[in-house]
């Protein structure tokens, strides 16, 4: 990436939730790295990860924070909830607990981030199908009857991992653009990086956010 | 909006939080539990004062040395992460290289911990950059107080 630290025009925060050893940071790395991580110890506390991306010819910066699943750490993980503008909630096609904690997950993300926040659902290791403990159906009627995004994916051949983390920041952008996320709010999860080349302003300026809100990138 | 483990600091409301469980648990029986111990060190640590966090590295060293004491082969790696991040927001940046170091002898390819450990360098570096611009300054001061000296008694 060349040029100043400015050459994005806005930073998304996300937040990636979900038991133990679903493949969160796997998940993470093999988005910003494009790489997977075979042996990944657990999480302590929280990661950080960042990669740019561009969404309808934006250039935004993704601030990924990433959070250990163990028990011990989750009283203080909620902190992090707070002002991210996605979250992403992973469980284990695999594992059928891991899905069974998912209401559990969700209603946490609800509680603690604001109601424009995506939150999509991600079941991993789509690779280990002759292992799956968790129908795709049913979880696409979970996901659908709680309003959320869904993809299965994989951590391990990259599938839909690019897809997921891309269709949220699709969907934050949008409810920018129809003026639905007030940027001015604390915990958006969203800044505006006011001399980025090509960002527009988009408090106060209805018409313009009127033109481009049919972004169908 | 924090970009590394250095830079991610506790809103108040939670650090008051968790510090009211810490006491609360100590008023009740006097002995806190490791996790409500450990939940308020992590927020002690990422305090913007540093008496909290020399307070949670206080906390931290004795979960560490009980830990030890146990044979606790599981939170080691998460005190001792801590104890790096809390010593490197110091500016105390040996023993949290101690810390770091001291983890990844344990978890060689553990990724998280090598790379809080480049932060580290990194802060010492640029830390010691500005040292010693600050202490180039000075001598230039002092050489230009020295040749204003001369000037005046020349005069």
């Amino acid at each position: 990436m060349s040029g100043g630290p400015y050459n994005y025009s806005y930073i998304f925060k996300y937040i990636i939730i979900g038991d133990m050893g679903v493949g969160k940071s796997c998940l993470l790395h093999q988005f910003t790295e494009k790489k997977f991580m075979a042996d990944c110890p657990h999480t302590i506390g929280v990661e950080f990860g960042t990669r740019i991306i561009e969404v309808c010819g934006q250039k935004i910066k993704l601030q990924i924070w990433d959070t250990a699943g163990q028990e011990r750490f989750r009283a203080v993980t909620r902190s992090y909830y707070r002002g991210a503008a996605g979250a992403l909630i992973i469980y284990d096609i695999t594992r059928r607990s891991t899905y069974n904690h998912l209401s559990s997950w969700l209603t946490d993300a609800r509680n603690l981030t604001n109601p424009n926040t995506v939150i999509f659902l991600i079941g991993n290791k789509s690779d280990l199908d002759s292992q799956r403990d968790v129908t795709y159906e049913e979880a696409k009627k979970f996901a659908d009857e709680n309003g959320l995004k869904f993809v299965e994916a994989s951590a391990k051949t990259g599938e839909n991992v690019e897809e997921a983390f891309l269709e949220t920041a699709k969907k934050i952008y949008e409810s920018i653009q129809d003026g639905s996320l007030d940027l001015n709010a604390a915990e958006s999860g969203v800044q505006k990086k006011p001399s980025a080349n090509g960002a527009r302003s988009l408090t106060g300026d209805s018409s313009d956010a009127r033109n481009s809100s049919s972004c169908s990138c | 909006m924090a970009a590394d483990a250095l830079t991610d600091y506790v809103s108040e409301e939670y650090l008051l939080e968790f510090e009211k469980n810490y006491n609360e648990e100590k008023a009740n029986g006097g002995k806190v539990s490791d996790d409500t111990t450990f939940q308020y060190a992590w927020c002690l640590v990422r305090s913007r004062l540093n008496t909290d966090v020399r307070r949670g590295i206080g906390l931290l060293q004795g979960l560490l040395a009980a830990s030890e004491k146990n044979r606790d082969t599981s939170s080691p790696r998460d005190y001792l992460y801590y104890l790096a991040v809390a010593h490197a927001r110091l500016k105390d940046y040996e023993p949290a290289l101690k810390s770091i170091r001291t983890l990844l002898r344990q978890e060689p390819g553990n990724r998280q911990a090598q790379e809080l450990e480049k932060i580290i360098e990194k802060n010492r570096g640029s830390d010691a950059v500005k040292g010693a611009a600050i202490a180039g300054a000075g001598i230039l001061v002092a050489g230009g107080l020295v040749g204003l000296g001369m000037a005046l008694l020349k005069k």
